[in-house]
């Protein structure tokens, strides 16, 4: 079965983006870089300059029909058939291109490792190994496009072989190893969700693409691109002595690059700029030195320069940046986290009392004739949270009006997700891995135990073809046992039912929290996007809770509803919290395997009850019962600000729920993906 | 789109009754579907829609909008006015036998060895995508038949080999499973389905044209896959009650007698066809001078969109628009009308923010630019 090709866009007919086509051709000249990856937004020629550096790809000596590409002069490297031939004195050299193997997002397993090749094993009754991607990719390239959305167990396949640089296939009665060193390529959108650290780590560069700004170079982009729609032959031959040109080039810095020397000078700065930084482990710094050897061979020196090393250092470190100290864990607040909000805290005092001064500054969506509780001073504002604590006063006039806050600036969240269990669910989304029972999902593996009639037809060929020999078979090539039979295990990542429980008091206006707080949320909101979660709301304030928005899918809506969400009256957090168990245990009864998981954002601060109870011990009350309930899982955002006197009402209601408890601040991911976001 | 109705449709629906019943069955399969033109009002959908039908390498259109807004009527009634195409007769891709840059590895090697590749015209075909789709049928899989009886390994083509110089539908698009729309987006990308499954590694050329609706009511699309529709147009419910009158009393003419429905706007159709065709014969003449290239250009950067592919877009669909109108030269008006259909999914936007496009700026970045040009 061959390969359909079409004819491909000249890599030299690209424009701009200069930085990724250095990447991709030092790559070209140093496989030993370690591929690269290229992130950036959608239609900036991402996949097409990938596509087009196949043609540019040097030669390589290999064993004439080995289906591994050995290198005639690594006999300790061949695989059992180019082994067993150089005994024999019958291997033959030959040479040819490196290849560029793609690698679909919907391969299955089998492909991409190799596994037993059925229409041998029908013929002979034995069994053969047929040899896989990652067979074909040895000492080649392996490109994923869309990298980002590949499926766990292949990523972790792919992990595997690379950092053995073997392939070791025990599946389907073969057993079987190979050699597999390749180079990962692979292109990515960051808007659909970041990569794993540890895929990350493989690839060597690391490019950012944007469009271009320049109107000179969009017009020469849209020009280039239509003549090559038009005309794709015509354009290629008008390309072709460019073409020729770089492939000499590419050709000389590859022989150049043996002689090349870097200074020890050098390298310690290489260390230094590791270390500056604060990479993890070794590869930036190997990588780094290889790649400004290879700057210099390409420029035709045969000494690495100083600019070299920071031209290497721009494209080896992006990815691999991390800031000074590893974050917080949320579990447990140390005392040094209210040093970080400390002047946070006053960033927003100064905001506010700017604010003061300038009440047409007020928030576009609030009206003028509403006004807005501005507390005179910090003193005063504390004076009034403690009222609201101890629940019984009533809350200042001001704060009994309706306020609208805007929302303030979303940032990446850091991932809340449930570990994997065994429970087979259906629904869609991208948040929680899970195992399906319905037959959709991506077919992952193949599995003797009969569940649902979702035959996996190439599996169960594979386990009847060796005993075909034997068997009795009529009309048909293959006769097929029940112990033959292999059902497909099918696997998709299901979205979570998120439900947002907004306190939107009073007591949340007060000095811009609500600002914040909308932020917070936004952040999260974006997040749920991305993970395709289904998502509610529920806002409490006033005398009682209101279901804002019910389960959808529609983050566009929450997003409306939450600018639109005005603050202000009194706190009756446990009417909130006996909504959401209402709506929560309404979404289990409809799909009893999605866990909702509540997002409890508030103060803690209950001020109002449903009951005779007081607000507090009526909330905690509810909180406890909720917590019986074993598949409402809850998280608790506080949004208290920390000072002098912090209540840590919320924390003590996360204890009761058993909820994971959280300050804003903690919301915000892991410092290494937020540094490439910066990148 | 206000046409006065033909009176006598008693008189009609005579004649086609005494017509030989034959001809009626005949005619039935294809009468079926409601005739593009006599859709009432939604321009920009016809519009968008025109533009693919005349220039197939737009990629697609997204059509948004509510319920019962006549989305995919639109879509298949487009299919039955698109003009034949010339195909491989016994290729299960429909290569072009005059193309042999995009050819199946099968019909290319006939080629190369010398051999006459037999050709037959058919309709463009539209190529249904259901939501509830499984991987394996769409980018295809093992043959299972050809496994069992002859113990060899095929493979079987799926939707997207079905989908490879037609129209790939899918209804609902934002419905689509994300696993799916992965698939999607691979082969959309290179117009070419790579399988590496179940026992095969095969690739063939899947060049569709990409045609969506969706309700935003239930969640948008992805970004990804939004950006790989070249047109999108928002359509709302008819305001005009004139309008909607007109709507219902097609429709229940239309049900109440669909051939005789398809006879009386024939006419119109035919009319529609052939200025499909001449537009088609047109469109490679198109010019696009230099300062309607910079206009495209700035227009992109000062509304910010992503990427380059808003670009090649809005200039193919300029030229589209040229030839549409009888015209060898891009002219301004184009190049803003363009804009809408072009732009309005592709601009960079806060998270959440409606798909919408300001118009003030646009005219703005227009204005601003002409003003430049000469001071």
């Amino acid at each position: 079965m061959s390969k359909a090709s079409s004819f491909i866009y000249p890599f030299t007919a690209l424009v701009g983006q200069e930085k990724m086509k250095k990447g991709l051709i030092l790559n070209a000249v140093n496989p030993r870089l370690g591929g690269i990856l290229i992130r950036g937004e959608k239609g900036t020629a991402k996949s097409t300059a990938v596509r087009a550096l196949a043609s540019l790809l040097p030669e390589i000596e290999v064993v004439e029909g080995c289906p591994y590409s050995c290198h005639p002069d690594r006999r300790d490297n061949f695989c059992s058939r180019c082994s067993e031939l150089f005994g024999q004195g019958k291997t033959i050299r030959s040479v040819r291109q490196v290849q560029v193997i793609d690698l679909p997002v919907s391969a299955t397993e089998d492909r991409l490792l190799g596994s037993l090749d059925f229409e041998y094993a029908i013929k002979y009754g034995r069994p053969r190994f047929e040899p896989g991607l990652l067979a074909k990719a040895n000492r080649g390239i392996i490109y994923v496009d869309e990298v980002n959305l590949l499926d766990d167990h292949l990523v972790d396949a792919l992990l595997d072989a690379a950092s053995m640089g073997v392939n070791t296939v025990e599946r389907e009665g073969v057993s079987f190893s190979h050699p597999a060193e390749f180079i990962l390529v692979g292109t990515m959108n960051p808007e659909e969700g970041e990569l794993r650290p540890q895929l990350l780590d493989r690839f060597g560069l690391c490019v950012q693409v944007e469009g271009a700004a320049d109107p000179t170079e969009r017009v020469e982009i849209a020009r280039r691109r239509e003549a090559f729609d038009y005309s794709p032959l015509e354009f290629i031959v008008q390309w072709s002595a460019e073409e020729s040109c770089l492939r000499e080039r590419i050709v000389a810095a590859r022989q150049l690059l043996s002689q090349v020397t870097i200074s020890l000078e050098l390298l310690d700065l290489v260390a230094r700029l590791s270390l500056e930084a604060f990479v993890s482990g070794h590869r930036a710094d190997i990588i780094m030195a290889n790649a400004a050897r290879t700057i210099a061979a390409w420029q035709g020196r045969t000494e690495v320069k100083e600019a070299d090393v920071y031209e290497a250092a721009e494209l080896v470190l992006p990815h691999r940046l991390r800031e000074a100290s590893p974050p917080h864990p949320p579990e447990q607040p140390e005392p040094s986290r209210k040093k970080e909000e400390e002047p946070s805290d006053q960033e927003q005092e100064d905001e506010s009392s700017r604010e003061q001064e300038m009440p047409e500054r007020l928030d576009e969506s609030s009206s003028g004739a509403e006004e807005r509780p501005e507390p005179e001073s910090r003193e005063q504002q504390k004076e009034q949270d403690r009222e609201k604590e101890e629940g019984q006063s009533s809350p200042s006039p001001a704060s009994m009006e309706e306020v609208i806050f805007s929302i303030g600036e979303p940032f990446p969240v850091r991932r809340i997700s449930y570990e994997r269990d065994r429970v087979l669910r259906k629904g869609s989304g991208r948040r929680s891995r899970t195992k399906t029972a319905s037959r959709t999902g991506r077919y992952v593996r193949s599995t003797m135990e009969r569940n649902n009639n979702d035959l996996a037809f190439d599996a169960t060929i594979r386990a009847a073809s060796p005993y075909q020999l034997r068997r009795q078979r009529e009309k048909v090539a293959i006769a097929i046992e029940s112990s033959d039979i292999r059902e497909k295990i099918r696997e998709k990542r299901i979205g979570n039912f998120l439900l947002f429980v907004v306190d939107a008091s009073g007591s949340m206006g007060a000095r811009q929290r609500m600002v914040e707080t909308k932020g917070a949320i936004l952040s999260l909101l974006l997040d749920a996007y991305q993970k395709r979660d289904h998502i509610g709301m529920i806002a409490f304030k006033g005398n009682a809770a209101e279901v804002l928005l019910p389960p959808t899918n529609s983050v566009e809506r929450a997003e409306k509803l939450l600018a639109e969400l005005p603050t202000g009256g009194k706190t009756p957090l446990s009417s909130g919290l006996a909504k959401a168990y209402e709506v929560a245990i309404a979404h289990l009864y409809k799909d009893p395997n999605i866990f909702p998981l509540l997002i409890i954002i508030s103060d803690g601060k209950a001020n109002m009850s449903m009951g005779k109870d007081r607000p507090l011990a009526e909330a905690r009350r509810v909180a406890e019962f909720i917590s019986r309930e074993e598949k409402i899982k809850t998280l608790v955002i506080d949004v208290e600000p920390s000072g002098f006197l912090s209540f840590g009402l919320a924390r003590e209601l996360a204890g009761i729920l058993g909820a994971r408890y959280y300050k804003i601040a903690d919301l915000k991911a892991d410092t290494l993906v937020e540094a490439i976001r910066k990148a | 789109m206000t046409k006065s109705l033909p009176q006598n449709n008693g008189f009609m629906l005579f004649c086609v009754l005494s017509e030989a019943k034959g001809m009626v069955i005949k005619m039935n399969k294809f009468n079926r579907i409601y005739p593009f033109s006599a859709i009432v009002g939604q321009e920009e959908m016809k519009k968008g829609l025109l533009l693919n039908a005349i220039n197939p390498k737009l990629s697609g259109v997204l059509i948004r909008g509510e319920k019962g807004t006549a989305k995919s009527t639109a879509v298949r009634a487009l299919a039955a006015l698109l003009p034949d195409i010339e195909v491989v007769a016994d290729c299960l891709y429909g290569c072009d036998p005059d193309n042999i840059t995009v050819m199946c590895s099968s019909c290319r090697g006939r080629l190369e060895a010398g051999e006459n590749l037999p050709r037959k015209k058919r309709k463009m075909k539209v190529v249904d995508l259901p939501v509830s789709a499984t991987e394996d049928r769409v980018v295809g899989t093992l043959d299972i038949e050809q496994a069992i009886k002859k113990g060899e390994k095929h493979f079987e083509p799926g939707i997207l080999a079905q989908a490879n110089r037609g129209i790939l539908y899918v209804d609902e698009v934002n419905l689509l499973d994300d696993h799916i729309v992965d698939v999607l987006l691979d082969s959309a990308a290179m117009g070419v389905n790579t399988v590496e499954r179940e026992g095969v590694s095969f690739s063939h050329p899947a060049n569709f044209m990409l045609v969506g609706t969706m309700n935003p009511e239930e969640g948008e699309l992805r970004p990804q896959l939004l950006d790989r529709f070249g047109l999108c147009v928002n359509i709302t419910g008819i305001l005009d009650p004139l309008q909607r009158v007109e709507v219902v009393r097609r429709s229940v003419l239309f049900e109440e007698d669909p051939e005789n429905f398809a006879r009386q706007w024939e006419e119109e159709e035919k009319k529609l066809r052939k200025q499909i065709a001449a537009a088609k014969e047109l469109l490679p003449a198109v010019k696009i001078k230099d300062d309607m290239l910079f206009l495209i250009a700035q227009i992109a950067i000062d509304m910010g969109v992503d990427g380059h592919r808003a670009d090649l877009v809005m200039m193919k669909a300029a030229k589209t628009m040229a030839a549409l109108n009888g015209r060898e030269e891009v002219i301004e008006e184009d190049v803003r009308r363009s804009v809408d259909l072009a732009l309005i999914h592709r601009m960079r936007r806060k998270p959440f923010q409606e798909l919408s496009i300001d118009h003030e700026k646009l005219q703005d970045v227009i204005s601003g630019f002409f003003d430049k040009e000469c001071p």
